[in-house]
């Protein structure tokens, strides 16, 4: 009855679950290369303010949050360097593969995953779980997770002051033909990458390119951090994300949305997520799994 | 004052229809005319808003406290609780500082969400209006595609939210709630089958009049209303701040890895 139910007992699985039991997402989204779409002109619809029109329901097609560097199939989501690693400073990749070693036996409070608590996954993570939807309003871009909300305002006035610290960070866009550049600002890199620990420090320069392809398909997001203080050289990340659409099939992951229902039959066929909550429904881990 | 109906006029013509009736009604030389408007003609609620009531320190007429100012009430009255729900409504308030379920920054819920002391956005399409809540940083869908309400019972915590326009009048059915949200700060409180019916009009363009009428046949003896107003936040540069207040209680071990 009840999908808030199913909410939190996904993320309930999600943690303790075999890394290797759930790697990728479902089979009709499961792709095992990435749908590339270059930066372009868009000839797409528009909305009134000019914007390009992506607004509706997507998912990322390239396994989840699991895989960040990739398994026999899935291609790791870092896509520069080549070798697909993160070019971790040695200390930093030590804490990480720390972070992994205890994912699934966490015998301290740090151990367990942000995420798991239903903490915001971050500019780049919360595009790698449950589909999420896409809104837009002059001057605006909303994204809509199941764990989290993150606003991207258009336009080049001055993000928060350093200061501020949020999860998803205080973002700036501008459209260039098919492609949406996102400055992300404030980020508290608290959010791992991966399930698999990795991470950056708050200071990492995060510019992102989100580019739609005609036709409205497919778009191919793109991040790249770069870091001083944890990596030798700038990483960009990519994840290639696919349409939601009405005939698309459900599956609890990829495609959480349902059906409308509409007193006029002849009304054009309609989907929706049902409501976004997370930590209220995460007694295990958001409620609980807190010490003193 | 002249009334058009959205759904008077086929699609292609909607945008034309938005234009003649603001142009109509600035000839009138009606104060309404300068109501901002969307292109399909609807009164546009887009902006940031928050009240000034009061009204989540206690929807009823209420003397000082060391937790909230006084304040006139935004209720239509004493809130017309059943016996029984009279007493839980004293333990809630007695218990408030650690039962409010805000105070565990959970979804503050519907109508609480609206008049609760931290800014909301609204963002309009001819299909819905999004709420995002600064607090938790959630949002709330209002749909206006004349959708029905799903299957219930849901629970969801803000419920769910059909509406439609009359005349200028947004009007908001809003149903299948969860029972964990309460009104206010004051633990006044509902059940599962609450039923609340909103009613959005802006008085002029920086000020929204906000009604509800709450029914609940498990919690009240009859229907009751409450009204706030709400203030467009019009300082330079003001924005919505993510409040993910939840995470508040775990931030502290997630430090961000340091170099030795």
């Amino acid at each position: 009855m009840n999908r808030i139910h199913f909410l939190g007992l996904g993320l309930l699985l999600a943690w303790s679950v075999p890394l290797a039991a759930q790697e990728g997402g479902q089979a009709s989204f499961r792709e095992k290369t990435l749908h590339a779409v270059a930066p372009g002109e868009w000839s797409g619809a528009r909305l009134a303010d000019g914007q390009p029109d992506v607004q509706g329901h997507w998912s990322n097609t390239i396994g989840n949050h699991n895989d960040f560097t990739g398994t026999a199939n899935s291609p790791s989501r870092v896509t520069d360097p080549p070798d697909g690693q993160v070019p971790f400073q040695e200390w930093a990749r030590a804490k990480a593969e720390d972070f992994a070693a205890h994912l699934e036996n966490p015998i301290r409070p740090e151990y367990v995953e942000p995420f798991a608590r239903c903490a915001p996954g971050g500019p780049t993570k919360s595009l790698m779980w449950h589909g999420f939807e896409i809104r837009q309003y002059p001057g605006y871009v909303l994204f809509l997770f199941d764990s989290g909300t993150r606003l991207i305002p258009l336009g080049d006035a001055a993000p928060l002051p350093e200061t501020v610290k949020t999860w998803n960070g205080d973002s700036r866009g501008h459209w260039e033909g098919n492609t949406l550049h996102v400055s992300v600002h404030n980020h508290n890199a608290k959010a791992r990458l991966g399930r698999s620990g990795e991470f950056v420090s708050a200071d990492a320069a995060i510019e992102e390119s989100y580019s739609f392809e005609e036709g409205g398909e497919y778009f191919l997001y793109r991040a790249t951090y770069t870091d001083p203080s944890v990596l030798t050289r700038p990483m960009t990340v990519s994840v290639p994300v696919k349409r939601i659409t009405f005939e698309t099939a459900p599956d609890g992951w990829n495609n959480i949305t349902f059906p409308v229902s509409f007193a006029d039959a002849s009304h054009a066929p309609d989907i929706e997520v049902w409501e976004r909550t997370c930590v209220e429904n995460n007694a295990d881990h958001g409620q609980v799994a807190v010490p003193d | 004052m002249l009334i058009l109906k959205r759904f008077d006029f086929p699609f292609a013509a909607r945008g034309l229809a938005g234009l003649w009736l603001s142009a109509g009604l600035l000839l009138s030389g009606s104060a309404v005319a300068e109501l901002p408007r969307t292109v399909t003609g609807q009164p546009d609620f887009s902006g940031i808003w928050q009240t000034l009531s009061g009204a989540d320190h206690g929807l009823e007429a209420h003397g000082t406290r060391h937790d909230a100012p006084p304040g006139p009430g935004v209720a239509d009255g004493p809130l017309p609780y059943q016996e029984w729900a009279v007493q839980q409504r004293e333990r809630n308030f007695a218990q408030r500082a650690a039962l409010d379920p805000a105070g565990q920054c959970f979804s503050l819920g519907t109508p609480r969400g609206v008049y609760y002391p931290e800014p909301f956005q609204i963002f309009q399409r001819e299909r819905d209006l999004t709420l995002l809540f600064q607090r938790g940083f959630r949002a709330r869908t209002i749909h206006t595609n004349d959708s029905l309400h799903p299957e219930g019972p849901i629970g969801f915590w803000f419920g769910d939210s059909r509406a439609h326009w009359e005349g200028d009048t947004l009007v908001v059915d809003v149903v299948d709630f969860t029972d964990q949200t309460w009104l206010d700060a004051a633990g006044d409180f509902h059940s599962e089958d609450l039923h609340v019916t909103e009613r959005w009009q802006l008085l002029d363009e920086n000020t929204l009049q906000y009604q509800a009428t709450l029914e609940d046949p498990n919690v009240y003896t009859r229907p009751w209303s409450l009204s706030v107003q709400l203030h467009r936040i019009r300082e330079p540069g003001f924005q919505l701040v993510e409040n993910a207040c939840y995470t508040l209680d775990y931030d502290r071990y997630y430090p961000v890895p340091d170099a030795p």
